[in-house]
């Protein structure tokens, strides 16, 4: 999963930076309006995180020349104003929801997961489809009620995968979000891990959870369990 | 004088007073001079008359004067007719009466001394008014001896009477009407000279109700500059209102940035007491801002104040907290009162139902309701009531008190306490309004805000 966080202050926005890498998730980030609009357009991203007080161009500036730019991904706005009127102006923008600074890095955590989650079409932070089942918040994934042990890199791809299950997601795509931009890509690593996390889901061959599909990518092919 | 607070009546008062003064005394003046004429003229016919008799009569054989069976008048001889006529001798003798004053005493007044004529007014015993003429003449006989006679005639004043009442009742009838018409007209003009006054005065309550935001331009000259000062004072009046709320924005923004980067800094240190202890004041200067920045900036009650339409905003906040409980997905049923506009600040408004609204998503179940309606006693400045329910746990009794209590206790307050309805409570009283709070028939809270009361 990759995110964008635009924050103009450094401290804060290093810090949220480092701390949500090291929770999985790849990370772009801006100082200022303009580049974040740039990252937001031309990079493949799955959320972003906009403060509204930005130089060069303001947060609600940003949002609405992204949504207007046809970007559906979720949106987290982070603000210093929590007036009433700043939080709706932000939601109405095309914003979907809003964390008020000064605030505490589980909160923004929390709703990045929750956006992320929702973006997916999963109702619950749990996923679950057949026999497996992945909790986002906890970052476990269980087969048949019983836990399957996953590096951070296999962990980032079922979640991807699950996250978007029935959807086709290509190799790229999948690279893009598994590496920051500087790491050397190579395309065989993928099909190691997917190669391990079939292993790991399903020794027996029996669930054939995640299905390949030539030259255009892979599919989480389990049915998504119904809630309630 | 009685205090009179309406232009237009001070005028008129003050000109009927004027032309029930000038008319009367015209009145007077008018009706004196013609009632001297009137008076003159009845002198002269009843000298006329007088002459008439003295030359109809004849001195008879014995050298006493007689007078004709018959005289050229004929009124002397028809009963009743209203001239009399008479003819006394030196010892008062009555030596002939008209015919006309048979029967009837006719009192001619005092005898005039020799060679004097007098006028007098007399009653007839039903009292009828007559002006009587007597005449003292020294009568010359053939002999040449003198013998003394008074002659006497008296006309009855009903018809003269009358024609006075005539007149005055015409002087009271056109000038009556005249009066009238004067102050219709002038009532009429004052309508017209009053009215850019009572356009600049529908105006000013307009602006105060929120209906418009400054005087228009096109009054006469007079009114003109109050209109222009009226407008720079209520441009003022909002600018301040609204460079208070930037200030303290940007102050407020300002300074949670840097408890943000604080805290974030401390949210990669290792956990301790001086982490824990840093984190308590971060939380507290957090709400000490963030409640200085909600409640309402010191507007102007006159003329800070714009009706707001509420149903657009309320449809941006409803759409906003769909997608923020999202995963909730809470029903927020809004009944709203057509038409209802909210006199105030859009912030403080939004405040007001943001709050309301996100502490009801949070608690509920499944359902959030909202009912906005104007207070039936709230008139001119548009009082309306807010209520937000909620099918969750409620709010026990005792636990209601301490959350409405007004000025959030800063040094009191537990940190993460959340500040939404001390920030509701101080929003409604700055709108004159209270909160209460009970039990809703849906399950949950029901929270009662009031604004603008009159």
């Amino acid at each position: 999963m990759r995110l964008l966080v635009i924050e103009d202050d450094e401290t804060v926005r290093e810090s949220l930076c480092r701390q949500l890498a090291a929770a999985g998730f790849g990370i772009e980030q801006a100082a200022d309006g303009k580049e974040g609009l740039y990252f937001g357009r031309e990079y493949p991203i799955d959320l972003a995180i906009v403060d509204l007080g930005l130089p060069e161009m303001s947060g609600l500036e940003v949002i609405r020349e992204l949504r207007a730019k046809g970007k559906a991904y979720p949106i987290l706005i982070l603000t210093a104003r929590d007036r009433w009127e700043d939080k709706v102006d932000g939601l109405d923008a095309g914003a979907d929801d809003y964390v008020v600074k000064p605030f505490h890095y589980e909160e923004v955590s929390a709703r990045v997961n929750a956006l992320l989650r929702r973006s997916g079409g999963w109702a619950t932070s749990i996923l679950s489809a057949g026999p497996v089942s992945l909790d986002t918040t906890r970052q476990e994934l269980k087969v048949n009620d019983a836990e399957v042990e996953l590096t951070s890199y296999e962990y980032r791809i079922i979640e991807h995968l699950m996250m978007r299950a029935g959807e086709v997601i290509s190799k790229s795509d999948l690279t893009d979000r598994l590496y920051d931009q500087d790491f050397e890509r190579d395309s065989n690593v993928i099909e190691v891990f997917i190669g391990r996390l079939r292993k790991k889901i399903d020794p027996d061959n029996t669930i054939k959870p995640i299905e390949t599909l030539r030259g255009r990518g892979y599919r989480f092919a389990l049915e998504r369990n119904q809630t309630e | 004088m009685i205090p009179v607070s309406s232009l237009s009546a001070r005028l008129l008062i003050s000109v009927s007073l004027l032309l029930v003064f000038f008319f009367g005394m015209t009145i007077v003046v008018l009706n004196s001079a013609f009632r001297e004429a009137g008076e003159e003229a009845q002198q002269d016919i009843l000298d006329g008359q007088l002459m008439a008799l003295i030359a109809a009569a004849e001195p008879n054989v014995d050298g006493d004067l007689e007078m004709p069976p018959e005289l050229s008048e004929p009124r002397f001889g028809n009963l009743g007719s209203g001239l009399y006529g008479a003819l006394t001798d030196d010892s008062n003798f009555s030596v002939w009466t008209s015919r006309s004053a048979l029967g009837t005493y006719v009192p001619y007044g005092e005898q005039p001394s020799p060679g004097q004529r007098t006028f007098s007014r007399i009653e007839l015993k039903d009292g009828t008014p007559l002006m009587a003429l007597s005449l003292h003449v020294q009568w010359e006989l053939a002999s040449g001896d003198l013998k003394p006679y008074t002659f006497s005639v008296a006309q009855s004043l009903d018809s003269f009477n009358a024609q006075l009442a005539g007149f005055r009742r015409q002087l009271f009838t056109w000038f009556g009407a005249v009066a009238l018409i004067m102050l219709f007209s002038i009532s009429m003009v004052m309508r017209g000279l009053l009215k850019p006054l009572r356009q600049i005065e529908s105006e000013i309550s307009d602006v105060e109700g929120g209906n418009r935001q400054s005087l228009s331009d096109d009054f006469p000259d007079e009114l003109s500059s109050v209109a222009r000062n009226m407008n720079l004072l209520i441009g003022s009046e909002r600018g301040r209102a609204e460079r208070y709320r930037n200030t303290l924005d940007n102050l407020a923004h300002s300074l949670k940035t840097p408890l943000a980067a604080i805290r974030a800094v401390l949210t990669e240190q290792r956990s301790s007491e001086v982490t824990e202890k840093i984190e308590a004041q971060i939380e507290r200067m957090n709400d000490i801002v963030r409640y200085q920045l909600k409640i309402p900036a010191a507007r102007s009650k006159k003329f800070g104040v714009i009706a707001l339409p509420v149903k657009k905003e309320l449809k941006k906040l409803v759409d906003g907290l769909h997608k923020v409980y999202k995963d909730k997905n809470p029903s927020i049923d809004v009944d709203l009162a057509d038409g209802i506009v909210f006199r105030g600040e859009s912030g403080d408004f939004l405040e007001l139902a943001g709050n309301l609204l996100d502490n009801a998503c949070k608690c509920c179940e499944a359902a959030v309701k909202l009912t906005i309606a104007p207070l039936s006693v709230g008139k001119g400045l548009g009082g309306m009531r807010i209520i937000v329910e909620d099918d969750g746990p409620g709010i026990p009794e005792e636990a209601r008190a301490p959350l409405l209590e007004r000025g959030m206790r800063l040094d009191e307050s537990a940190p993460g306490q959340g500040i939404g309805l001390a920030v509701v409570t101080d929003i409604a009283a700055s709108y004159g309004g209270t909160v209460t709070i009970s039990d809703s028939t849906l399950g949950g809270a029901k929270i009662s805000v009031t604004v603008n009361p009159d």
